[in-house]
């Protein structure tokens, strides 16, 4: 009774990162639970070379003062590399996922790990050199400083990061390039089309070689010409450089170029 | 972080409110420029008083009046008779002969020169005929001379003139009166006009504090007095005493005490310049205080000027705190931003002052303080300076010091949600 379908389908669950118990909840709802009974999942698994944990949570909750539970309960881990979408509709959490996540915000119990390091025993200095050294941040609505030049938004935060002009300004030039905004640096953000404004915002995520992209609708303000475009420009570096992107969106075709999906419902994953 | 980035950043911020920066700069400017402005016209006013102190006495004279006993015309209080009180006019109380012995006796004091109540009638030169007033000279009274010397001891029928009578007379100079004659006019009890030929020995610099009197010796004051008392008993309006120039300010209080334990107020020069001190000292305060009223409303502005300054960059800021600037990244970047503003409107403020000044100094030696050598209307020594600039940004620093910490303290998620 087992099949072959099976086997692939778990080792791929495993390669981008979802856990026992997950696989474990997916194969019960897809109708495999007798196997799973009468096999045991570790013999189903050759072991395999698995790319570490970057992100890891333990039980978050989120309860704000207004007494609503954006999050009750989320565990997950995300493998180094993958490209995860966390998809669900407005209100579901989705987004308070993404700040706890980003260390943007704190959980209200549970734990966030950040490449085996909870972040609980962190401070708020601490946490904001690991989130402007590890993570990129790409936003809808953009925030470049408008009046600003491509060059200077984009080397942003290795400003924050305390490095010198003449090195900013190297690794500016060779980034804009890579988001094909080389011949813009010295031009003011506000000059760009919205499709070249969010692929400055690419760039200025990935100036800092991070170890996680968190892209927050990135192709919410954008046609559907340039959201393909900034799309496929964000998936390709993720990829050829191994970075992790974690996906918010509402959107599932956008969800669907993505390694892996966590759907949020009413602050659990479903 | 680094510091020049976010010096530039706040550079940057305030040059693109342009108009806003440059009011509340402004604002800073008017105090700190009224406040230098009184500090400099107060340093001006006494450094000339300080180098004119000779004129109010010498250091080792002590001034000693009676303890004046008023009555207190609000009240309906009566004095009691007091018969070793004189009462002149205006109440003032009189000294005698007896207070002379008294005096002498104090330990320290080396000799008395009773103050005589001396009236001149006229001075005149040929035709030239003025009104006159004539104070007695006390050896040692350092008066700025334009021409001559003081009068020395036995130089009886001397004077010394202010600088103003010199071309009424037809002097060409100060110089051409020195060693001329003038007769002095004065009345005796019985209304009889009594003439003296005196020799010009000095001109006396026109000068703010005291010395608007022409000096005549002490013989000279004591022989019109005795001429124009009735009945020989000799009363005096103050008596200067002469101690050990060698004196220290304590043991100068300790004699001062000694008189006042004997119901005399006794003066130093210190207390005398003192005085006129206070007055001008009085006067810069209240300049001052309107200086700081100035500044105190222009912190106000600062702090209005950065709570706009956070709110148009509430998303900036957290854009800056989640892409990792922390809160102290910040809060240096809009301390930085009142500290600018504190230091241009000081910078400016202190600047234009001394431009001011500079030129109001070359106005007033023109003009109506022309006669009085020495006298810069505005001095602006360096520290004073130096402190009104620490405290302008300091001040700034301050007011700037609630918008900043709100700036730190935006939550990133709130702060990027504010469109």
């Amino acid at each position: 009774m087992i099949t072959l379908e099976l086997i692939q389908y778990i080792r791929d669950a495993r390669y981008i990162g979802l856990s026992d118990a997950e696989i474990v909840q997916q194969l019960e709802r897809a109708g495999w639970a007798s196997i799973l009974m009468e096999t045991g999942l570790r013999a189903l698994i050759e072991p395999s070379v698995r790319e570490p944990i970057v992100l890891e949570t333990h039980a978050l909750t989120k309860t704000y003062e207004s007494n609503t539970n954006a999050l009750q309960g989320v565990s997950l881990a995300i493998r180094k590399g993958t490209s995860v979408a966390i998809i669900g509709k407005s209100g579901s959490g989705k987004s308070t996922l993404m700040h706890i996540l980003a260390t943007l915000d704190r959980p209200t119990s549970g734990e966030l790990v950040v490449d085996g390091k909870p972040t609980s025993l962190l401070s708020q200095v601490e946490i904001d050199a690991l989130r402007n050294k590890k993570f990129g941040f790409v936003f809808q609505q953009f925030f470049l400083n408008g009046r600003d030049t491509c060059l200077e938004n984009v080397t942003l935060p290795l400003a924050i990061m305390g490095i010198s002009k003449k090195d900013r300004n190297e690794r500016g030039l060779e980034m804009l390039k890579a988001v094909g905004l080389e011949e813009k640096a010295q031009q003011k953000a506000v000059e760009l089309s919205g499709g070249e404004k969010q692929r400055l915002c690419i760039g200025r995520a990935l100036i800092t070689q991070p170890e996680v992209i968190f892209a927050d609708e990135p192709t919410g303000n954008l046609d559907t010409e340039n959201s393909s475009n900034v799309m496929g420009i964000l998936l390709d570096l993720q990829k050829s450089r191994g970075i992790t992107l974690i996906l918010v969106t509402h959107d599932p075709d956008l969800a669907k170029l993505c390694d892996r999906t966590i759907t949020i419902k009413d602050g659990v994953i479903v | 972080m680094k510091f020049s980035d976010k010096l530039k950043i706040s550079q940057r911020n305030l040059f693109r409110a342009k108009l806003r920066t440059l009011l509340t700069v402004g604002a800073v400017f008017i105090g700190v420029f009224a406040i230098s402005l009184t500090n400099g016209l107060g340093s001006g006013i006494r450094e000339y008083v300080d180098r004119q102190l000779g004129n109010l006495g010498a250091k080792d004279v002590m001034l000693i009046q009676a303890k004046q006993a008023f009555s207190n015309p609000v009240s309906n209080d009566v004095l009691e008779y007091d018969p070793d009180r004189q009462l002149g006019q205006f109440n003032i109380s009189f000294l005698g002969q007896d207070d002379i012995n008294k005096v002498a006796l104090v330990a320290g004091v080396k000799n008395v020169i009773p103050l005589y109540d001396a009236h001149l009638e006229y001075i005149r030169r040929n035709d030239a005929k003025f009104q006159a007033t004539g104070s007695q000279y006390v050896q040692g009274f350092n008066i700025e001379m334009s021409a001559g010397e003081t009068l020395k001891p036995g130089q009886v029928y001397a004077i010394t003139l202010p600088a103003r009578y010199v071309t009424p007379f037809g002097f060409s100079s100060a110089q051409d009166a020195i060693g001329k004659e003038l007769i002095v006019g004065y009345k005796d009890t019985a209304d009889r006009l009594i003439e003296r030929s005196l020799v010009i020995v000095g001109v006396q610099e026109r000068s703010l504090v005291g010395n608007i009197d022409s000096s005549i010796s002490e013989e000279f004051a004591r022989e019109i007095y005795r001429a124009q008392s009735i009945g020989g008993v000799e009363r005096y309006p103050a008596l200067f005493i002469r101690f050990d120039n060698s004196y220290t300010t304590s043991q100068q209080e300790n004699l001062k005490k000694l008189f006042e334990d004997q119901k005399y107020s006794a003066m130093t020069l210190e207390d005398r310049v003192g005085t006129v001190g206070t007055v001008i000292n009085t006067i810069l305060i209240v300049l001052n205080v309107f200086g700081a009223i100035a500044l105190l409303a222009a912190t106000f502005g600062i702090v209005n000027t950065l709570f706009m300054a956070v709110n148009e960059r509430t998303s900036e800021i957290g854009l800056m705190k989640a892409l990792g600037a922390n809160r102290r990244t910040i809060f240096t970047i809009f301390s930085l931003e009142a500290a600018s503003i504190g230091f241009w409107g000081s910078a400016l403020g202190i600047g234009s002052s001394i431009i001011v000044g500079l030129i109001g100094n070359r106005v007033a030696t023109n003009t109506f303080l022309k006669d009085f050598v020495g006298f810069q209307l505005l001095a602006f020594p360096i520290l004073p300076f130096l402190g009104i600039f620490a405290g302008g940004v300091a001040l700034a620093l301050i007011a700037g010091a609630l918008p900043s910490l709100k700036a730190s303290r935006l939550d990133p998620i709130r702060a990027l949600r504010y469109e």
